[in-house]
């Protein structure tokens, strides 16, 4: 019994993660829909307290991030993670475990976040009991993973490794410090509190997980090694030590200390260098292969992500300069960037892994070719115009605040952006369910196809 | 499986001390040490305390010592919960205008967690409190759009008497000390901007006689079209808008404004008065307009204030006879008279909407 529950068959964790986190996906992008569209009609749900903006907005920003991308990306470390060091998950039945858990995390969360049982700051809305829940599944994800490095078979790590491991090293810590259930701090201080861990689950979590799965899916696919190791490593050390100081510079023009703000805005500034590493070593890896993005959707994912990934580090450091920081700060350009980040960098990279590992994993060929292209470029497409319309409204936000204009005298403006962005999430929405259709139909019906067919995992002659 | 244990982590623990160590040190750097030496030190005096006290003002704690909030209190977790600092921020950045003074760091002391905001969908609210009465606070949250046409505010129709009663509480607590010392409101007349030649330069630009009858008489016109829903037709501070104001309009009888020079009255028409309804009549009117109120302004007797009894009201009985009311405002009524029975309607002294509220 215990072994249908809890299997401890190959392989068998990363595909439990990665249904959940199709699962959540659907879930947490109807909950942000829903939200969206509560911009262009406010009383579309009024009277119901569980569907207010405000209720649906942590409940979708925790799903999509916890849920979707955490389990997503974690299924994609228990994948990698093994197949780099030559060897088996130190424990299949422990990784399952911490799924169950973890998805026991997200649902009741999403159901506690929607009757307004939050901790109300951003990220780190979920309350004390999940928390707790959350930290364990990290603890013991790092211990599975740690053990499965040290059983290896190879001698050197590959650049991958090192970035996955550093999430696991530095994830639980950010979690166990940025929290309120762990650490609670007064006034101000809990503002820089919250946003060293607002900013640092991204950085030194999905970032450095996002990276690190596109550095083993881009030679992975395109069969050659990856342009520069040593790069790659500079790159590993230069985010590891330009990254977590950086969370002050959504305070700004706050009052907090002049010192902390200047180190916030010179590490920001300083976050170019990892991120050109990074982009240079991808795009120099590619070199020949670009042919590949015709046929190999997977490859087309990832690169697509790292084209949005280029965006999102321009802006970043950009957008932390004083100057531009007192224009655009509070504004909807904000959540634009914010979704390049986490929809259009990570989102795109995992989908590509998830491509990619699922077929290997369970040997069938992916049911629709069809359906993964419908999924790219409604996904792309919407994506596009999401971002283009918050970013569009941040700007108009912002001479609005600029020249202290009052709300009612220009939110009307806003509303055809407001409309882009539901179109555009409609759009992505309905990608995220050709997506999980696909997935479940490859489980339901395909046959087991032979380990060497598999190699290039989507061409697109052969789809149906 | 032997040889394995022998690669185990070797040439990697120093790598894996690294990263944990330079994490904790920025950790310490950019968390604890703000922590240690900020705000503990320099609580201000405009820090709210969010808590009940006894008569001896010992803060009341509970069975398990946690501190009891006051009404006030109890309406900031409402304001958590519902999640308004998603669209609300609670910081007056330098540049900002309207939105009040400055909010310094020991003004949070006491406050946690912190409910700054990240993002402005809504204007600031640092220094909301006072600015509006209660019963258009209850109606707004009610509807915002029967309030605003075409706000995105969400509509908080299902919060509970109690709860609506805290958090309007809150609201009006915002700010509550800033706006009290008087020291905030000469902030605004420091910043007298001669400076700013680029607005000066334009108010010159068809700039009348204003020491003319012909000015001020078309300023009368101006006036009665644009300033007397608030002012009254005589300046007096009494329209029927200001009825529903929590500060109300200026009342230009008060002897004070004798002291004011063509210029003075020309700023504060083309900038407004933040931190109140006083809209910024330079997005609306032209200079020239500007000036001719301003000699319309002049004009009026500022020997001895007139206090006044009476607003002007429209109509008084459209306040009472609801039948003619809109759907969403007899909602609101519905819901301040239930207030009102069960005794949640705590009334801000700033003034009723029905009935005739005290004057300036
Ligand atoms: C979706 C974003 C949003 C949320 C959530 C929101 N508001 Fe607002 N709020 C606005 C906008 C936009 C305005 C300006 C238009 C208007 O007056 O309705 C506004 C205006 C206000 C005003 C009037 C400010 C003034 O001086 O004119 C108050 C007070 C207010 N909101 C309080 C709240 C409270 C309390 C909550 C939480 C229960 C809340 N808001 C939640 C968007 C929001
Ligand atoms: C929406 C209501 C409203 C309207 C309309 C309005 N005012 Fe005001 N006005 C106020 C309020 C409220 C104050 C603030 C009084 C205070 O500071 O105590 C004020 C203050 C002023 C002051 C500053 C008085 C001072 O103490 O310095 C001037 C001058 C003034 N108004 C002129 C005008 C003129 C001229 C117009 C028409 C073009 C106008 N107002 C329209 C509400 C209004």
């Amino acid at each position: 019994m215990s072994n249908k529950f809890l299997s401890n068959e190959e392989g068998s964790s990363p595909k439990f993660f990665w249904y959940s986190a199709i699962f959540w996906l659907v879930i947490g992008m109807g909950a942000g829909l829903l939200g969206a569209l509560e911009f262009s009609f406010p009383d579309l749900t009024k009277g119901v307290e569980q569907l207010s903006f405000t209720r649906l907005r942590p409940a979708h920003v925790n799903t999509v991030a916890f849920g979707w991308l955490s389990m997503a990306n974690i299924g994609s470390a228990l994948f990698i993670i093994p197949a780099l060091c030559k060897t088996k998950l130190f424990s299949e039945k422990l990784a399952n475990f911490t799924c169950y858990v973890w998805n026991f995390v997200i649902g009741a969360g999403f159901i506690s976040l929607l009757n307004g049982y939050t901790e109300g700051r951003e990220y780190a809305e979920y309350r004390e009991p999940f928390d707790i829940l959350v930290l364990v599944g990290l603890a013991l994800l790092s211990y599975n993973l740690f053990r499965t490095v040290l059983t290896r078979n190879v001698k050197k790590l590959y650049v991958s490794v090192w970035y996955i491991m550093g999430a696991f090293f530095w994830m639980p810590l950010v979690y166990l410090v940025g929290n309120r259930t762990f650490v609670a701090m007064d006034g101000l201080n809990d503002g820089i509190l919250n946003w060293f861990y607002g900013h640092n689950i991204l950085g030194m979590w999905f970032t450095v997980l996002g990276v690190g799965i596109a550095y083993y899916m881009v030679p992975k696919m395109t069969g050659r090694p990856v342009w520069s190791h040593s790069l790659s490593m500079f790159g590993f050390w230069t985010i590891a030590f330009f990254y977590a100081p950086t969370g002050t510079h959504h305070l700004l023009q706050s009052p907090v200390p002049e010192w902390l703000k200047a180190l916030a805005v010179i590490f920001s500034a300083a976050l170019l260098i990892p991120v050109i590493s990074v982009l240079v070593n991808f795009y120099m890896s590619m070199k020949g292969s670009w042919w590949m993005l015709t046929t190999n959707m997977p490859l087309r994912f990832v690169l697509t992500g790292a084209f949005w990934y280029f965006i999102t580090c321009i802006q970043g450091p950009f957008q932390a300069m004083r100057g531009v920081n007192w224009y655009i700060h509070f504004t909807q350009w904000v959540v634009g960037h914010a979704h390049v980040a986490l929809l259009g960098t990570f989102t795109f990279f995992v989908i590509g892994a998830m491509y990619y590992g699922l077929q290997r994993l369970t040997g069938r060929r992916i049911y629709s070719v069809r359906l993964v292209k419908w999924h790219y470029w409604l996904l792309l497409v919407g994506f596009t115009l999401f971002f283009f319309s918050l970013t569009i409204a941040g700007l108009q936000q912002a001479v609005g605040w600029a020249l202290a204009y009052p709300v009612a005298q220009w939110s009307l403006t806003l509303v055809p952006m407001w409309m882009v962005r539901s179109i555009g999430g409609t759009m992505m929405f309905a990608s995220s369910c050709l997506f999980a259709y696909n997935i479940f139909m490859t489980m339901r019906e395909n046959s087991i196809t032979p380990k060497d067919q598999l190699d290039i995992a989507v061409p697109v002659e052969e789809g149906k | 499986m032997s040889d394995n244990k022998k690669i185990g982590a070797r040439g990697y623990v120093l790598p894996a001390l690294v990263v944990i160590f330079s994490f904790s040190l920025i950790y310490i750097v950019v968390v604890l040490i703000p922590d240690m030496t900020m705000v503990k030190i320099h609580p201000s005096e405009y820090a709210m305390e969010y808590v009940q006290k006894d008569e001896k003002g010992e803060i009341l704690r509970d069975d398990k010592g946690i501190p009891v909030p006051n009404a006030a209190g109890r309406g900031r977790k409402v304001y958590i919960k519902e999640g308004c600092f998603y669209c609300h921020s609670q910081f007056v950045r330098p540049q900002d205008r309207d939105f009040g003074s400055r909010v310094y760091a020991g003004d949070y002391a006491n406050e946690t967690p912190n409910i700054l905001g990240t993002s402005r969908t809504g204007p600031d609210l640092s220094n909301e409190g006072q600015k509006l009465p209660d019963a258009w606070h209850i109606g707004h949250l009610r509807d915002p759009r029967a309030y605003t046409p075409g706000s995105i505010m969400p509509s908080f129709s299902f919060l509970g008497d109690e709860d609506m009663s805290d958090l309007v509480e809150y609201i009006q607590s915002l700010g509550q000390k800033r706006f009290e010392d008087p020291k905030n409101r000469q902030i605004y007349e420091a910043y007298y901007p001669e400076a700013d030649t680029a607005f000066w330069k334009k108010s010159e630009h068809h700039k009348p006689n204003v020491d003319s009858a012909a000015a001020a008489n078309a300023g009368a016109g101006i006036f009665r079209q644009n300033c007397a829903v608030c002012h009254g037709t005589n300046g007096l501070g009494n329209g029927p808008n200001a009825l529903a104001m929590a500060k109300k309009p200026a009342n230009f009888s008060e002897p004070f404004y004798k002291s004011y020079s063509d210029k003075t009255w020309y700023y504060r028409v083309a900038e407004g008065v933040p931190g109140t309804r006083m809209p910024r009549w330079k997005l609306k009117l032209a200079p020239e307009q500007m000036w001719y109120l301003v000699a319309y302004l002049k004009t009026l007797p500022q020997e001895k204030e007139v206090i006044i009894e009476k607003f002007q009201t429209i109509n008084d009985k459209d306040w009472e006879d609801q039948s003619s009311l809109p759907q969403r405002l007899v909602d609101t009524y519905e819901n301040i008279s239930r207030m009102k029975d069960n005794g949640t309607y705590k009334s801000n002294p700033g003034g009723e909407i029905e009935g005739v509220a005290g004057g300036h």
